[in-house]
């Protein structure tokens, strides 16, 4: 497929076109960080960044959503379906990272055997135009589970960042359409691909995080009763910030709300808060924190690995970053590969 | 808020936290004299002011309520001695936040109000009414 | 800072030799710049690994509720005083925690470091007396300590621990002249629709993940009143009414406890400034019942008291 170029300063041409058609979501600067907002104007936008304070998930898998609402009269109950989507989205400047995550969630969302129409409609109908990374973070470990600073696992385009103006390369139909209908682009020359060869290889090396997965999967399978999840969840306060902002994390809850009608709602729930696993009958498997982070580490890199055969982590960091106690996730790693097992 | 976008034939709901020693039977006699107030309030009887949990206020505002009122024995005079000085410190701290969060505080309302006090009953709630019409409906807080 | 925490790690040495408890919970170095985390020692080699610094920002009364053994607690003039009304609650037996009290000059917030830096990467940081030294990729920065540390800490009154078992290093001075309510007072002062439209902005941002709550060592209950169900209070969505009433019950529930460490607003991942709302609860227990949390072993939390003369002027 076809390398494009397209100079910086038309950027805010770009979005201010796209929005013409699109809902476009860009990372828009806040206080003293960066999040995906809808823009409607190219000047909202801001591609100088690291990394988003929050992942892009909440596009597709909202904190909150509305799923049905429902009536009761004397009729019976009548109940009204959330209206489908049928706009279109432009996600702009998303991390491999990111994207990457989106191919595993869609894994339970968006695959042959399991459609949620919720977030199904909205992926589909979005375009993905991803953003490489020239300057990785120091917390970011995305090669060591199988990312890359210049992946293109889950996006439509990869963008990168020559100086003054972006590579652009069509990686699906969808992507390839997208550019197509715009006429800012100029075709790519070969000192373009090979500047970006070059960038691609020196963030490789950027990403100076490293951490070993190897044989993780295995070594968790003898460690369930392990005394060193007592050892990781002496700081842990259980707090969800890791899940709520980690680009993979997508488990939900569902509640009925009543108002004047009753709705239906998906909410983010998250295996660190204390009623995910309370059963009805008052028992809970996972009564305390120590129980809550096993769950954690299992899922990111024993479950998920289990069933389809990748660690459920991209490496993006916030977790280390973000976490209020300053928990890292990649020492947990280490110290489990490192605890001797029976 | 816009009075004008409000019809003229809007009339508040109070929601009316009663003591059941005092200020219900202060109510009641208010009715028995045939006295008139305002019949804007919805009256729910606690055994005394100091049962009504914040959350019965906030929940209230929640649902759309467009003022609410407490009242209880004089203090001093509690049926069990000092449920509403209790009440008393918790309403004032309630009341403190929920001002300075941007409520307005005529919605809230807390009165004394003896047995005897009917005429005392029927002009608090007239005030209250009054104070809470000119502010028009709820719209803070209430969750759609 | 340096003798603080030689003294941080003797005292650590003395007391787990003599068995007088069983844990130390302090701080050591995080792995990323300008962090600290948590630290249990329970082996005398591994005091080495206790730091002190104005990155020391974590409220570890947090960790001393709930525990079977005797621990001792690096402990700064707030988390002292969250200890105390953790032991007044009756979550800390008085004879279970041992309080290493340390003088505090103000932490650090990263936020605001953030802020000025536009976001851009720390990758090494080192912080003395007077100054933050910052490096990053393509970049130095050399900022004033005293304009980064973080609101609770300038308008901290209790830069010593008023409650302490042993205290270590000067006493750091207290500040003078400075109004602790002068945020508060500045909102008060706004129109009750232009504070509604301030917080509705601020809590409009909230994603309900709970990590203020969780850092408090304030909030220990076992069943949350938003995770209460029969009845369910509050929803647990994002909506805006539902979110404001956590933070309001969430301050409410906090009235007369709430020592304004600042755990909660370093917590939140949105940049929330929570203590606009947890410094109007202080302010009305100094201002109703003379009442400061965490001070004193001895005086009652005012919400588990009453007296015939209290005000009651908002009473018709």
């Amino acid at each position: 497929m076809k390398r494009k170029v397209i100079k910086k300063s038309k950027i805010p041409v770009l979005i201010k076109d796209l929005t013409m058609e699109y809902e476009v979501f860009a990372p828009v600067k806040q206080r003293g960080f960066v999040s995906f907002e809808r823009v409607s104007s190219g000047n909202e936008a801001c591609l100088e960044f690291q990394n988003t304070k929050k992942p892009p998930k909440e596009i597709f898998l909202p904190q909150t959503e509305i799923l049905f609402s429902y009536k009761v009269s004397k009729n019976g109950v009548e109940t009204t379906e959330s209206p489908a989507v049928e706009r279109k989205m432009v996600l702009l400047g998303v991390r491999p990272c990111d994207a990457r995550s989106f191919v595993m969630v869609d894994k339970f969302f968006s695959s042959e055997e399991t459609r949620d129409k919720y977030y199904s409609q909205k992926k589909e109908n979005a375009t993905i135009v991803g953003l490489a990374c020239n300057h990785p973070l120091s917390t970011c470990f995305c090669t060591s589970v199988g990312g890359s600073p210049f992946g293109k696992d889950g996006m439509d385009l990869l963008l990168s960042d020559l100086g003054d103006k972006y590579l652009i390369e069509a990686l699906t139909e969808k992507g390839e359409n997208l550019i197509e209908k715009l006429p800012l682009f100029e075709d790519a020359q070969t000192e373009d691909n090979d500047k970006a060869t070059e960038l691609s290889k020196n963030a490789q090396k950027a990403v100076r995080s490293r951490v070993s997965v190897e044989g993780l999967s295995k070594k968790l399978d003898m460690m369930f009763e392990d005394p060193v999840w007592d050892q990781i969840r002496k700081k842990c306060v259980n707090c969800g910030v890791c899940t709520y902002l980690c680009p993979t994390c997508c488990c939900f809850d569902i509640l009925d709300e009543v108002t004047d009608d009753g709705k239906r709602v998906r909410i983010w729930d998250s295996c660190q808060f204390p009623l995910f696993t309370a059963q009805g009958s008052g028992h809970n498997p996972r009564p305390s924190g120590r129980e809550m982070m096993r769950q954690r580490i299992m899922h990111k890199f024993n479950y998920y690995v289990d069933n389809f055969g990748e660690n459920f982590c991209v490496g993006c960091g916030r977790c280390v970053r973000e976490c209020p106690v300053s928990l890292d996730i990649r020492e947990i790693i280490e110290e489990i590969c490192s605890a001797e097992t029976k | 808020m816009d009075i004008k976008n409000v019809e003229k034939s809007w009339e508040p709901r109070i929601l009316a936290f009663l003591c059941n020693w005092c200020s219900y039977a202060g109510a009641d006699l208010a009715g028995i004299s045939r006295m008139q107030y305002p019949p804007n309030i919805r009256v729910v009887r606690v055994p005394c002011s100091g049962r009504v949990n914040p959350y019965f206020i906030i929940k209230a505002l929640q649902r759309g309520w467009d003022g609410v009122l407490v009242s209880g024995c004089h203090p001093g005079d509690c049926h069990y001695i000092s449920g509403n000085l209790v009440a008393r410190r918790r309403f004032a701290v309630l009341k403190d936040l929920l001002e300075y969060s941007g409520i307005e505080p005529e919605r809230l309302n807390f009165s004394w109000v003896s047995a005897a006090e009917g005429e005392k009953f029927a002009s608090v709630v007239k005030d209250v009414v009054e104070k809470v019409k000119i502010l028009g409906p709820a719209e803070r807080l209430v969750k759609r | 800072m340096n003798s603080v925490e030689n003294s941080i790690r003797d005292v650590a040495r003395k007391l787990l030799s003599e068995k007088k408890v069983d844990l130390i919970i302090g701080y050591e170095q995080g792995k990323v710049p300008l962090r600290t985390t948590p630290c249990f020692v329970n082996k005398i080699e591994d005091v080495e690994k206790l730091v002190w610094n104005a990155c020391c920002d974590a409220n570890l009364a947090k960790y001393s509720v709930g525990r079977k053994e005797k621990v001792g607690v690096v402990a700064k003039g707030c988390d002292a005083r969250s200890i105390t009304v953790c032991i007044i609650e009756k979550q800390i037996a008085k004879e279970k925690v041992f309080i290493i009290g340390v003088p505090c000059s103000g932490i650090i917030d990263r936020k605001k470091i953030d802020m000025k830096l536009e976001g851009r990467e720390i990758l090494e940081a080192t912080v003395d007396d007077e100054k933050i030294t910052l490096r990053g990729e393509d970049f130095k920065s050399v900022l004033p300590k005293k304009d980064f540390i973080c609101d609770s800490c300038s308008t901290c009154q209790h830069r010593n621990p008023p409650i302490y078992d042993v205290l270590l290093g000067e006493k750091a001075p207290e500040s003078t002249g400075v109004y602790e309510f002068s945020q508060v007072s500045g909102l008060e002062e706004k129109s009750t629709k232009e504070r509604w439209e301030h917080f509705s902005e601020e809590l409009g941002k909230c994603i309900r993940c709970y990590a203020c709550r969780n850092v408090c060592p304030l909030c220990y209950c076992k069943v949350c009143f938003v995770d209460q169900t029969l009845p369910a209070w509050f929803g647990k969505t994002n909506d805006l009414s539902d979110t404001m009433i956590y933070h309001l019950v969430r301050a409410y529930h906090l009235a007369g406890r709430c020592v304004d460490c600042g755990a909660c607003s370093r917590a939140c991942p949105m940049g929330i400034d929570l203590r606009e709302l947890l410094k109007k609860i202080e302010k009305t227990m100094k201002e109703r019942f003379n009442y400061e949390a965490g001070v004193s072993l001895e005086k009652n939390p005012p919400l588990g008291e009453f007296k015939m003369e209290d005000s009651q002027e908002f009473i018709k």
